[in-house]
C-alpha cells in the first residue's frame, strides 16, 4: 500500500477532512475566540464507504477528480515523495486561510497537521476493511489545542470541530458513492428573500454535522 | 414560475416562484404535466410532521416531459415522457445497491433532524419538508429531478399522464405493502384505509396471490370502488365492530396478513379516540395508531402486519404484548420507488393494474387548495385530485 496510487487517495480524503475541518474549527474561533491554553481535544469519527478498499483508493488517483472534489476549499501541492502542502480558505470568506502538512505515514495511514491556521490541529486518517463486504471504514482522528477556558465556555463536548468532522467525512462518502454533494439550498421557493435567508439557517443547522 | 406553495398549517396558496435549474451532473428537469395529492401531504400540512417551512412547494407524486439534463445523464433526453419516484436515490451506497432506495445513505442533504428523531436518516423526498431534506415538490410548472437516471423512468407509450403518474408513489407503495406479507397463494389479507395507497395494496396483494382482500374504512363511497374496481370484500368500521367482523370472515383465525394504509392520523370511534386526539394534540404522543393496533389485533397467529401509513414519532398503547406472543412478523417503510416503478409500468401498460381511476378530480394548478380540501374531507368522492400546472 506504498504506490503512488495509495497516496493520492488518502491524500484526498484527508485534504478534504483536513479543509473541511479546518474550516469548522475557523468558525467557531470567528465567533467567541477562547485563550488558547495547553491541552489537546480528541474526537474520533468513522464513516462508512460502500466500495472495497481499493476502490475508496482509486477514487482519489485521479488527481482532476480529486482537485475537483476539493476545489473552492484548497489548494495542493507537492513538497516531496511523502508529504503536501495544502492551502485552504474558508469558503464562507472573511479571508481565514491555513495551511495542512500531510504526510503519508504508512500503509492505510495519513496525517495532517496544521500549525499556522487559525486553531492549531492534528489528525489522522485510516482505512480499514468493513465487515460482511460492506465496503471501508474511513476512520479519523481529529486534535485540537484546547484548555480550561473553552471548558467555562461550554465548549468541553468539542462540538464544532466534531460536527465539522463528521460533515466532512459525509461529503468524503458521498462524492465516492454518488460522485457528488447533494445540496437543495438554491431550490425554487414562494418565501421572500428574508424568510429564505431564515431557510437557510435552518437548513445549515440541519445540514451540520450529522451521523458519520 | 406558478406553484403551489404551503403557508402554515392548514394554509396552501398559489404563488410565482423561481424556476429550478440544473445543479449537479446528474440532475434533469422535468415539466410536470401531472401531479398528484398524497395521503402524506395532509400530515405535512396539517403540522403533524413539524419541519416545514412557510413557502415550501409542496407535491411528490408526478409525472411530466424531461426539458433539460445535466451533463451526466445517460438515461434520459429531452423531449422524454417520465414518471418519477417520490423518494430520491443516489444509486451508489449500499441501500441503493440492495434496492432499498427510502434508505439511501447520500440523497437526505439535513440528514440531522431525521438523526436525532430516528437515530439514522433516510432517504431524501421530493416536496416533503426539511426533515426529508427541503427539496421543492412537483406542485409546480418545472421540477428539477436529483440522480435523474436512478429516479425518473420512461412512461410506456399509450398510458395516460392520470393514470401513470400513480406509478410514483400510490402504486410503488401499494405493491410493498403487499409484498412485505410474504404471500405465497391463498391467503386472507385485510387492508385498512380505502385511499389511493389502500386501493392499490389490494389489487397487488391479489396479484401476489392473496385469494380474499377485505378492505376497510368508514367512507362509502370509497368501498364502494374498491369492492366494484378491486373486488375487495369490505368493512365499515363506522358501523361494524372490525375485530368481530374479520374473525368471523376468517371463521376464527384472523387474516394472515394485516396492511395498515392508513398513517398518523388515524381515525376511529369510541373513547380511545378522543384519548388519543388530547394526547397528539398536547404532543404527548405524535401519532395516533388506531389502526394499528386493530391491525395487530386482528391478525392470525403468526400472521405478518405490513405498515406503510406514515408514523413519524411516538405512539401509545401500542399492544406489543399481542404482536410477541402472537409472534407475527411486523414489516415496514417508506417505499422503495425505483425498486419497483419498472415493473409497475409494465403491469400498468399490460392493462394488469389500472390506477387511473384514483383520479377523480383532475384541476388546474391553480386549484390546488381546492383540491387538497376536497381530499382531505373526501368530499365530493374525491380518491385523489391530480394538479395540472
Ligand atoms: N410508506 C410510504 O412510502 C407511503 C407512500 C405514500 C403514502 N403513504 C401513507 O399511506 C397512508 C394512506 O395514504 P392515502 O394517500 O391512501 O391517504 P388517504 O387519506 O386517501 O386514505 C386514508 C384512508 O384511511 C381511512 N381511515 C382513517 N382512519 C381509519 C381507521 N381507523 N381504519 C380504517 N381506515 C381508516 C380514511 O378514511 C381514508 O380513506 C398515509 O399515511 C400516507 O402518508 C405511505
Ligand atoms: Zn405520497
Ligand atoms: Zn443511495
Amino acid at each position: 500500500m506504498t504506490n503512488n496510487g495509495t497516496r493520492w487517495a488518502l491524500l484526498g480524503v484527508t485534504t478534504v477532512t483536513a479543509v473541511g475541518v479546518g474550516r469548522a474549527v475557523a468558525r467557531r474561533r470567528h465567533r467567541r475566540q477562547p485563550e488558547r491554553q495547553d491541552g489537546w481535544y480528541v474526537v474520533r469519527r468513522g464513516v462508512t464507504v460502500d466500495r472495497p478498499r481499493d476502490a475508496v483508493i482509486g477514487f482519489w488517483t485521479d488527481r482532476e477528480r480529486l482537485d475537483r472534489a476539493v476545489a473552492g476549499w484548497a489548494t495542493l501541492e507537492q513538497v516531496d515523495d511523502r508529504s503536501w502542502r495544502c492551502v485552504a480558505r474558508d469558503p464562507a470568506g472573511g479571508g481565514t486561510e491555513w495551511r495542512a502538512e500531510i504526510t503519508v505515514d504508512g500503509p492505510g495511514t495519513l496525517r495532517w497537521r496544521v500549525e499556522d491556521g487559525p486553531v492549531p490541529q492534528e489528525g489522522r486518517i485510516e482505512l480499514v476493511d468493513a465487515p460482511q463486504g460492506r465496503g471501508t471504514e474511513i476512520r479519523a482522528e481529529l486534535r485540537y489545542r484546547s484548555g480550561p477556558l473553552r471548558r467555562v465556555f461550554g465548549l468541553v463536548k468539542g462540538d464544532d470541530p466534531d460536527l465539522g468532522l463528521r460533515d466532512t467525512l459525509r461529503r468524503v462518502k458521498s462524492l465516492i458513492e454518488c460522485g457528488q454533494v447533494i445540496d437543495t439550498r438554491r431550490d425554487p421557493s414562494g418565501r421572500s428573500p428574508g424568510q429564505e435567508k431564515a431557510t437557510d439557517k435552518v437548513r445549515e443547522k440541519l445540514m451540520t454535522g450529522g451521523r458519520a | 414560475m406558478r406553484a403551489l406553495c404551503w403557508e402554515g398549517v392548514g394554509k396552501l396558496a398559489v404563488r410565482d416562484v423561481p424556476e429550478p435549474a440544473i445543479r449537479a451532473e446528474g440532475d434533469i428537469i422535468v415539466r410536470v404535466r401531472a401531479s398528484s395529492v398524497c395521503g402524506s401531504d395532509l400530515h405535512l400540512i396539517n403540522g403533524y410532521l413539524p419541519a416545514m417551512r412557510e413557502g415550501d412547494i409542496l407535491g411528490h407524486e408526478f409525472t411530466g416531459e424531461v426539458v433539460e439534463t445535466g451533463s451526466g445523464v445517460r438515461r434520459h433526453q429531452v423531449g422524454d415522457r417520465v414518471v418519477v419516484g417520490s423518494v430520491v436515490a443516489c444509486g451508489g451506497c449500499w441501500y441503493c445497491r440492495t434496492e432499498q432506495y427510502s434508505l439511501c445513505d447520500n440523497s437526505n442533504p439535513q440528514p440531522v433532524f431525521t438523526e436525532k428523531l430516528w437515530g439514522h436518516s433516510p432517504a431524501g423526498i421530493l416536496g416533503y419538508s426539511h426533515a426529508a431534506g427541503g427539496y421543492a415538490g412537483s406542485h409546480a410548472e418545472y421540477i428539477r429531478v436529483p440522480f435523474g437516471d436512478v429516479g425518473a423512468f420512461p412512461v410506456p407509450d399509450g398510458v395516460p399522464d392520470d393514470s401513470v403518474v400513480f406509478a410514483s408513489d400510490a402504486m410503488p407503495t401499494g405493491w410493498m405493502a403487499a409484498d412485505f406479507c410474504g404471500l405465497t397463494g391463498g391467503e386472507v389479507v385485510a387492508v385498512w384505509g380505502a385511499g389511493g395507497v389502500g386501493q392499490m395494496a389490494a389489487r397487488s396483494a391479489q396479484l401476489l396471490g392473496a385469494e380474499r382482500v377485505i378492505m376497510i374504512d368508514r367512507f362509502p363511497d370509497r368501498l364502494a370502488t374498491a369492492a366494484e374496481r378491486v373486488g375487495v370484500e369490505t368493512i365499515n368500521y363506522a358501523e361494524t365492530d372490525v375485530l368481530e367482523a374479520l374473525r368471523e370472515m376468517t371463521a376464527g383465525r384472523g387474516p394472515d396478513a394485516c396492511i395498515e394504509a392508513v398513517g398518523m392520523e388515524s381515525h376511529d370511534v369510541g373513547p380511545t379516540y378522543a384519548y388519543d386526539r388530547v394526547k397528539q394534540s398536547a404532543r404527548l404522543q405524535t401519532d395516533r395508531p388506531t389502526s394499528v393496533r386493530q391491525a395487530i389485533m386482528a391478525c392470525r397467529k403468526g400472521g405478518t402486519v405490513s405498515i406503510v401509513g406514515v408514523y413519524a414519532g411516538l405512539v401509545d398503547k401500542f399492544p406489543l404484548g399481542a404482536a410477541m406472543n402472537k409472534a407475527l412478523v411486523l414489516r415496514m417503510g417508506q417505499m422503495h420507488a425505483q425498486r419497483y416503478i419498472p415493473m409497475l409500468l409494465d403491469r400498468i401498460a399490460s392493462g394488469e393494474i389500472d390506477p387511473g381511476y384514483l383520479a377523480t378530480h383532475p384541476l388546474p394548478l391553480e386549484e390546488g387548495a381546492r383540491g387538497y380540501e376536497l381530499f382531505e374531507k373526501k368530499q365530493d368522492g374525491c380518491l385523489r385530485s391530480v394538479l395540472h400546472p
